[in-house]
């Protein structure tokens, strides 16, 4: 005995309700609309029961009411007693909801979760909703297509047939380009939707065999970093390679990605000369590509020992050929001269350039040469000790005459005659430029120890630059440097009174502290 | 300075010599600074190139800080600010904290940053007992199967993290923190990059340098490693007898016309090596045998001399370079090295004078005024243009406090010569700091407390073998 309704004007009234409520229904949030929803199913005196405080706080014919309303499906009917069956349908005319049984649950805000922000779906409009779920469809889909893929890549790998068209799978260029952009799409949709991230790695196919080895910092660890995601993923990419023992071009590829982010990590460079020594890659791309990185990373010092262990390794090809040699030497003599554009004092660079003198054979002064090269730095800054350092290396350790195993601060009696006038007269000329400057001085002294010339062969040089010692009037000191050596020349000579002259001089022109130490270096010789 | 006039005649800068001097007097009624520390080098050359630029801009920034002119700083009665110990304390404390992102430069060198910040914190006397079980749990973690440290989980093991995270481990002390040491694998990584020409790679594949002969030198004698090469070692192939075998032949070629010591052989000389060089001597033998033995010592003084400056009182690493206050360390901490290698120890005869082979004031008023971040943030800097670090802070540090104690050898035991003992006075002729800016004094050889550098030698000495 259902309940007689004009259906058709129910209907009508239902459409045009209906429209009203899609267009509220977009700016209405999700939770609002299941609460409305749940509001329509609610069996009668449910509302006045919560609001009271339970079933007990109800008349008996609300009682009665609500356990029927609650409990009864439309063909259970007949249990019920006529009274009560009469009641239930009063019920249902009045308050217009349909009878069922199982009510829906009431909705919670949060039932629906949050989103990558931290905020309640249940509190997203219905269009917003909407928009979601199509966006959770869209990853679903792709999912699915990406393990086709999957599917097919393994398919290919063994040999097999596909049945439907009788040939073997292969996998395309286009196929793989597809999953890659197929990831892509996945990893923005991930990310928009649950706050996800997929680096470079774990969306390339090309990386799918590897398993990442993340950093599981232990609870407390020290000095922890906060990596930024790129590093740690591509950090977790390198110590799965590093761990099989893997060398290959997607291993270079990720060397090059972690140095561009930590230059300072001698792990991936060792690890990149590995892969290049086992690929045979070409010398010349990888110093291209090294030639960026330091001038990007001027200070970094990882990069130079890379650069040396690649000539080392590639110098037996093109030790054969000089013009090679020279042409390679022309070439690493720019860049480095790049560098000290930069950097004139860079520690690193003129170590790699001694390392190349030796390594190249570039001690004799072609045209162009390594020392005319120096002496143009000298020229630029005469104060340059890196360069004066570098040219008493290139002068003194020569191979054709130098002897191999002397000590820089002894004597080589295969040090021509010729070639020490010629630097004694250089270091002179320089230090008349500015009498004050160390530099040329520690390599005069330098060049007469090697030669094993005495100091005194320069006293009168020396003597210029200090005149009128010991008379306050007329006295004139342009150079410190000039009075240490003086005293050392006095000394040599065994004249300790005109060499305690020298160094109390050298006490007030300097200052006390190299007073004290020049004091301690003659007592230190006297006792020798 | 009476001779002021007949040299600033070449100069050209007669006049503000000359004003500086004025301002000297009428500053120093009220603070005693010499006038060493506040003008310009009597002798200065007209000709200006990049050096001497870089030279004028370090005298602008430091100048106004050394005549104790910034007057947003106290300075005591001497013209010497006082030393922000708490908030140095504070910044290192963070260093061993939660770095963010931008720290990822440094992922390779954690190890570093620890030995940085907890050397310091004990220079300052802070308790740094309470990061053992950390330290533990991150060094175990950092530690490789097949030997040494690497600069992080899962890289390379490498002598210089290697060194850190040992020294660091020493510093907090206990068994514990000894005991996650794995020596056995640490012996036969260190055969493994022992060279043939005596001298120590840095990892497997890396350079070879000074560094590598000091940090291999620091870590067999702290752990007290059987010195033996093992047997399928490349240096045991080609027929070197044990670790220690042709490495002070190695330091040597490192010497330069100069008188200092450069990283490798063929280049430039350069305080840090210099340190290395004479720490790694000072633990093969007694500093009276060796250094005389193996290096010029006389050039060497020479040079190392050379590396103070005035008016700045800090030291440079290079001829022609500007100063730094790490320097202060890998300089200042030659002087009790070079001072032990000219006598027995046993008969300690230098007066006080002989103990100031540099100017101890000239270091103290640099690292006070100029090597000090005065900002809230803390921490120690190169010079006043730069910021603050846990390396410099770390090392500023050090060589304060080698400037305020006199450290002496007294005593080398015949066998085990690398556990020397170091007579250590304070230094306070002229008291130029105020009593309480006083740090606690360190090994002068392994840059560590000198109590727990002889704990860890007692501790396994006591375990011969592994």
């Amino acid at each position: 005995m259902p309940p007689k309704n004009n259906k058709g004007g129910a209907k009508a009234k239902e459409t045009s309700e209906a429209k009203q409520d899609n267009d509220n229904s977009k700016s209405q949030t999700v939770f609002e609309r299941a609460q409305a929803a749940y509001d329509l199913t609610r069996p009668p005196y449910d509302k006045e029961r919560e609001e009271l405080g339970g079933l007990h706080k109800l008349s008996t014919v609300e009682k009665t009411a609500y356990a029927s309303w609650f409990c009864t499906a439309p063909d259970e009917l007949n249990f019920l007693s006529k009274k009560a069956q009469k009641e239930l349908w009063k019920q249902v005319n009045e308050t217009n909801r349909p009878l069922r049984r199982g009510q829906i649950d009431q909705p919670k805000r949060d039932q629906w979760g949050k989103d990558r922000l931290g905020r309640n779906i249940g509190d997203y409009t219905v269009l917003q909703y909407e928009r979601r779920i199509e966006k959770q469809a869209r990853l679903t889909g792709l999912k699915a297509l990406g393990r086709s893929f999957a599917s097919k890549r393994l398919y290919a790998s063994r040999g097999l047939v596909d049945s439907s068209t009788g040939e073997k799978y292969t996998l395309t260029e286009e196929d793989i380009q597809a999953e890659r952009d197929r990831r892509m799409e996945m990893a923005a949709l991930k990310k928009d939707l649950y706050g996800e991230k997929m680096g470079p790695y774990s969306t390339d196919p090309e990386w799918d065999d590897v398993v990442p080895v993340p950093q599981m910092e232990p609870e407390g660890a020290l000095s922890a970093i906060a990596y930024p995601e790129d590093y740690a993923e591509s950090m977790s990419y390198l110590r799965a390679v590093m761990a099989a023992n893997e060398h290959s071009p997607r291993c270079l590829r990720l060397t090059e990605h972690i140095i561009s982010m930590n230059p300072a990590h001698y792990t991936v460079w060792l690890y990149r000369f590995a892969n290049i020594q086992h690929l045979d890659m070409p010398l010349l791309d990888e110093i291209q590509w090294l030639n960026g990185v330091a001038l990007d990373f001027l200070k970094n010092y990882q990069i130079w020992h890379h650069r040396q262990l690649l000539v080392d390794h590639y110098h037996p090809i093109i030790a054969g050929s000089p013009d090679e040699v020279k042409r390679f030497a022309k070439s690493e003599r720019a860049f480095v001269m790049a560098m000290f554009a930069e950097d004139a004092k860079n520690y690193h660079v003129w170590s790699y350039r001694q390392y190349l003198t030796r390594k190249l054979g570039l001690w004799e002064n072609e045209e162009h040469g390594e020392l005319d090269s120096i002496e143009g730095m000298i020229d630029d800054d005469v104060r340059n000790n890196s360069a004066w350092s570098h040219r008493f290396f290139l002068v003194f350790s020569n191979p054709r005459y130098a002897n191999p195993d002397s000590q820089a601060t002894e004597a080589d009696p295969g040090v021509p005659a010729d070639i020490v006038d010629r630097e004694v007269a250089y270091a002179q000329a320089k230090i008349q430029l500015a009498p004050q400057n160390q530099s040329p001085w520690n390599y005069l002294r330098g060049v007469l120890v090697k030669g094993g010339r005495a100091l005194g062969s320069v006293k009168g040089f020396a003597e210029q630059y200090v005149q009128n010692l010991g008379d306050v009037e007329k006295e004139e000191v342009l150079s410190s440097h000039a009075l240490e050596l003086l005293a050392d020349i006095y000394e040599e000579a065994g004249d300790k009174g005109e060499g305690g002259l020298v160094l109390a001089e050298a006490g007030r022109e300097v200052g006390s502290h190299t007073l004290r130490v020049l004091g301690v270096e003659a007592e230190v010789s006297e006792g020798g | 300075m009476q001779n002021r006039t007949a040299t600033t005649a070449n100069t050209g800068v007669d006049e503000e010599v000359v004003s500086q001097m004025a301002d000297y007097t009428t500053r120093g009624s009220r603070l005693s600074i010499d006038s060493l520390y506040t003008s310009e080098p009597l002798i200065v050359d007209p000709l200006v190139t990049a050096t001497s630029t870089a030279q004028d801009r370090t005298l602008d920034q430091c100048l106004p800080l050394l005549k104790a002119a910034d007057s947003n700083l106290e300075y005591n009665a001497n013209g010497v600010p006082r030393l922000h110990r708490e908030r140095h304390i504070k910044y290192l404390e963070q260093t061993l904290g939660n770095l963010p992102a931008p720290f990822v430069g440094a992922d390779a060198s954690r190890p570093w940053c620890m030995y940085w910040a907890l050397n310091a914190l004990s220079l300052l006397g802070a308790d740094v007992s309470k990061f053992r079980e950390n330290l533990i749990v991150t060094a175990a973690h950092m530690q490789n199967k097949t030997g040494g440290f690497g600069g992080g989980f899962g890289q390379t093991s490498h002598l210089a993290t290697t060194y850190a995270m040992v020294l660091s481990l020493v510093i907090v002390g206990g068994e514990s923190a000894y005991e996650v040491i794995d020596r056995r694998a640490m012996w036969k990584w260190l055969s493994s990059l022992k060279q043939p020409d005596g001298g120590f790679q840095m990892s497997l594949g890396g350079e070879v340098d000074v560094r590598g002969a000091y940090c291999a030198a620091v870590v067999i004698s702290l752990l007290n490693l059987p010195l033996d090469l093992s047997s399928d070692s490349p240096a045991s192939a080609a027929g070197l007898a044990d670790l220690y075998t042709g490495l002070a032949s190695y330091v040597q070629r490192c010497q330069t016309f100069e008188g200092g010591i450069s990283a490798k052989p063929d280049a430039e000389a350069h305080g840090a090596y210099a340190f290395c060089a004479l720490g790694c001597l000072s633990i093969l033998d007694a500093p009276h045998r060796i250094i005389p033995r193996t290096l010029n010592v006389p050039r060497l003084i020479s040079w190392l001399s050379s590396r103070q400056y005035a008016p700045e009182g800090g030291f440079s690493g290079r001829t022609n370079k500007l100063v730094d206050g790490c320097y202060s360390h890998w300089v200042g901490a030659c002087w009790p090295l070079i001072q032990a290698s000219l006598g027995a120890p046993s008969q300690p005869a230098h007066d006080s004078e002989f103990c100031s082979f540099y100017d101890r004031e000239g270091l103290i008023r640099y690292i006070m005024s100029c090597g000090q971040d005065h900002s809230s943030k803390g921490g120690m800097r190169d010079k006043p243009s730069h910021r603050s670090d846990a390396y410099h802070t770390c090392y500023v540090l050090s060589g304060l406090t080698s400037a305020q104690h006199v450290v002496s050898a007294v005593l080398a035991e015949e066998e085990y010569v690398a556990n020397m003992a170091w007579k250590v006075s304070p230094y306070s002729d002229p008291q130029l700091f105020d009593e309480q800016d006083r740090l606690n004094p360190t090994d002068p050889v392994y840059a560590i407390p000198q109590r727990k550098r002889e704990e860890v030698m007692t501790y396994f000495l006591s375990k011969p073998g592994f």
